[in-house]
């Protein structure tokens, strides 16, 4: 059986370009998310967000996300020291759900309020999801196996799935993989719509948490067999021992109530891996800060691990919910919390939620022996994704 | 050991043939090209409960109408372990522009809560998912012009490795106003675009034959890869990594293909360059059927070639789509489905007889 192990780490966070950045945020607890102000937001109950800091680097012909995107991998490509032999045959798999949507919106208000149209077809193209990975594998020139998966907040991490069963399956030794969205009007008017976000920061597992923050960003790996990095001599960031992808088909928007697709994802990636849950020491939960998400996936976790069994938090604190970049921002600082035997703590969590029943790192990250942890993403549809990192190389 | 992947279901939605494997059959031996390329109201009518039509957009009831086509053909119960794999390349954009239209008309207050869930692009999948109970892997394959084959490459890999016992796999596409008109504004409405869903069952060949499944085809082998090109650019390079690679993995040299079904949809300077690819990999040794100058191209098209391909391994007939309706005498048995999509991202799928 094929190792996938993740050799180069790229992101682009709400606290700025680079994955330094993003652990010094991460480690430091520092809440990232702030008055909106790429887009409107008059009228609107809340208008919070965490957005990238400006100035983006790169063509301002190009989309926010694909600059995004572009920065990102263009990080973990570099950090993996890949060249451009190793990218002729790499595969590629991006989750994206807005595309180029932000700007889109904007001629679409422009051609609704005051009849102008698009200047040209590109910028039509460029609303697809599927834009961002005709951008990376053209700039990056990756000739392997490419597709776009949308499967709504996770697909960040389904990319990174995907890419690992390419990899497993012999298709490729090498694989660039991660998700990207910006904000977007709909998105942020849709959520709102929703009323499922908080008007002051989001408070994951606190009882009188009142919804979630959106985010946005860019986090890309670069996935190799473990032979191909060993003889490389490659740095092995930590090992993608295991992932589950499963789907409640139950409601469009409400998770199952029982948590039965997020505990079949969870048991999938334990068994895939070959590891017990005694031996995963940390969760990087899905953790939006909706009284029903965290209420369900704490219980599903406690069915897996056992109440109290393992260390939680939830990075969409700090850095809001990145959309399809979430999945593979916090698979990312899973990796980090592994490398680092510190786990990032959950912001603005001042008073437990009693039905929680973990120890959700409150405030402070905290020092841990840590062997195994696992990220979790659920998306809209019950698109239930885990991925469990095991340090090292077994 | 990877799993022989059969084709054991087929559902069609479309504006020339709705059914299952018969209806497609029966379609592709007097073969014509549609007067609407857009499906007439009521098209799906019997296969969605009222209930469902009032709440399904009409993408996703495409999507809904030709997976329960294709499962209720293959007979396979989804509580035995059933993934849905779908391409598309607009999603259900009608919905993204009615949710914004209903704020540019009116405000906070025409904020549709409803609308929003579709304007994420795996609002089909999710539908589809609960409609049929569909409860593993679950994936959305956005691309342009070959999203349908992809869907069906990305299946078959996952029955093959033994990753689900079987999969749903389509693709589905809409009509859209403000796309057309923008194509249409920038001269790009040479193409023949259209719209529908196509699914097929695809499950291993000894899962099926131990429930006496009907077996309708074998996919031998399925890959994607990606040619240099610009976003949304036509390429130079003429050598396909991906036809490479499944006649590697079926065992099989280019002679040993009767046919193919290729990937044209009158989009000329992208038909041009896939003739060349097919060219360079095949030379001219087997026929090439383009079902997309009759369809018209949508993502569900390229799960339909797949299940042409199957019948034409069976029958030894293939379409002619040279604007006449006839059907030609080819080799039964081992062909190639092929798509190649600007940008640069190309499939390929042996396909042999049952």
């Amino acid at each position: 059986m094929t190792q996938v192990v993740v050799t180069g780490l790229g992101a682009v966070s709400p606290y700025g370009v680079g994955v330094a950045e993003y652990w010094k945020g991460l480690a430091g607890g520092a809440c990232a998310i702030r008055d909106l102000t790429l887009i409107e937001t008059d009228g609107f109950r809340c208008r919070l967000a965490a957005e990238v800091p400006q100035p983006l680097a790169g063509s301002t012909r190009r989309t926010r996300a694909d600059r995004l995107a572009i920065a990102a991998a263009g990080e973990a490509l570099a950090d993996a020291g890949l060249g451009t032999r190793d990218c002729a045959a790499a595969a590629l798999v991006v989750g994206a759900v807005g595309g180029g949507m932000l700007e889109a919106e904007a001629w679409y208000w422009r051609t609704a309020r005051a009849g102008v149209r698009p200047a040209s077809l590109a910028a039509l193209r460029a609303v697809l999801p599927s834009a961002h990975a005709e951008t990376l594998g053209s700039r990056f020139r990756l000739g392997g196996p490419r597709h776009t998966v949308v499967t709504a907040c996770s697909s960040g991490a389904v990319a990174l799935a995907e890419a690992s069963e390419l990899i497993a399956a012999g298709v490729v030794d090498v694989a660039l993989a991660g998700g990207v969205d910006a904000i977007t009007r709909i998105c942020f008017m849709g959520f709102n719509a929703l009323k499922l976000l908080d008007t002051a920061p989001c408070r994951p597992f606190d009882r009188e948490r009142r919804g979630m923050s959106i985010g946005e960003g860019a986090g890309f790996m670069v996935l190799e067999a473990e032979a191909r990095a060993r003889a490389r001599g490659a740095r092995v960031y930590a090992t993608l021992a295991g992932h589950g992808m499963t789907t409640d088909a139950f409601h469009v928007t409400a998770p199952e109530p029982e948590g039965d697709g997020m505990m079949r994802a969870m048991r999938a990636a334990l068994a895939g891996g070959g590891i017990t849950p005694a031996e995963v020491q940390y969760a990087n939960a899905h953790g939006t800060g909706t009284p029903q998400n965290d209420r369900i996936e704490a219980r599903a976790l406690a069915r897996v691990f056992g109440e109290g069994g393992l260390l939680v938090s939830s990075s969409k604190s700090m850095i809001g919910h990145t959309m399809a970049a979430a999945g593979s921002l916090e698979a990312i600082a899973t990796v980090l919390a592994l490398g680092h035997d510190l786990v990032p703590p959950t912001a603005n969590l001042a008073t437990p939620d009693p039905d929680v029943p973990f120890d959700c790192v409150p405030r402070a990250a905290r020092a841990a022996r840590l062997g195994c942890a696992i990220s979790n993403s659920f998306g809209f549809g019950g698109q239930n994704v885990t991925l469990l990192f095991r340090r090292g190389v077994a | 050991m990877r799993a022989r992947v059969v084709i054991t279901g087929v559902g069609v939605v479309s504006a020339a043939v709705t059914g299952d494997s018969a209806a497609l059959g029966a379609f592709l031996v007097a073969p014509f090209a549609p007067t609407a390329r857009a499906l007439g109201a009521g098209a799906v009518a019997a296969l969605i409960d009222p209930g469902e039509s009032r709440r399904l957009s009409r993408v996703c009831q495409f999507t809904i109408a030709a997976a329960r086509l294709a499962l209720r053909e293959s007979g396979l119960d989804p509580a035995a372990g059933l993934g849905l794999v779908v391409g598309t390349e607009f999603g259900d954009l009608a919905s993204t522009h009615a949710f914004a239209d209903g704020f540019l008309a009116r405000g906070h207050g025409g904020l549709s809560a409803l609308l929003f869930p579709n304007t994420v692009m795996n609002t089909m999948v999710a539908t589809t998912a609960i409609a049929v109970g569909a409860r593993e892997l679950a994936l959305t394959l956005n691309a342009p012009t070959v999203a349908g084959e992809l869907a069906v490459a990305r299946a078959t890999a996952a029955v093959a490795s033994g990753r689900v016992p079987a999969v749903l796999a389509g693709g589905v596409d809409e009509l859209d106003p403000v796309v057309e008109r923008e194509l249409e504004r920038f001269g790009f409405d040479a193409e023949r675009r259209s719209e529908g869903a196509a699914f097929l069952v695809l499950e291993p060949r000894v899962a099926a034959e131990a429930r006496g499944a009907p077996v309708l085809g074998e996919i031998s082998a399925a890959a994607w890869r990606a040619l240099p090109a610009r976003p949304w650019g036509v390429g130079r390079t003429c050598r396909s990594p991906a036809i490479e690679a499944v006649l590697e993995a079926a065992g099989a040299r280019a002679a040993d293909l009767g046919w193919v079904y290729a990937s044209g949809s009158c989009d000329d300077a992208r038909d041009r360059w896939e003739e060349q690819v097919l060219g360079a990999a095949l030379g001219s040794v087997a026929p090439v059927s383009t079902l997309g100058r009759l369809l018209g191209r949508h993502a569900g098209l390229g799960v339909l070639r797949v299940a042409a391909g199957a019948w034409t391994a069976r029958s030894g007939l293939l379409p002619a789509t040279d604007g006449a309706t006839r059907v030609e005498r080819v080799r039964p048995g081992r062909g190639l489905v092929h798509g190649l999509a600007r940008g640069g991202t190309h499939v390929a799928l042996v396909v042999d007889a049952a």
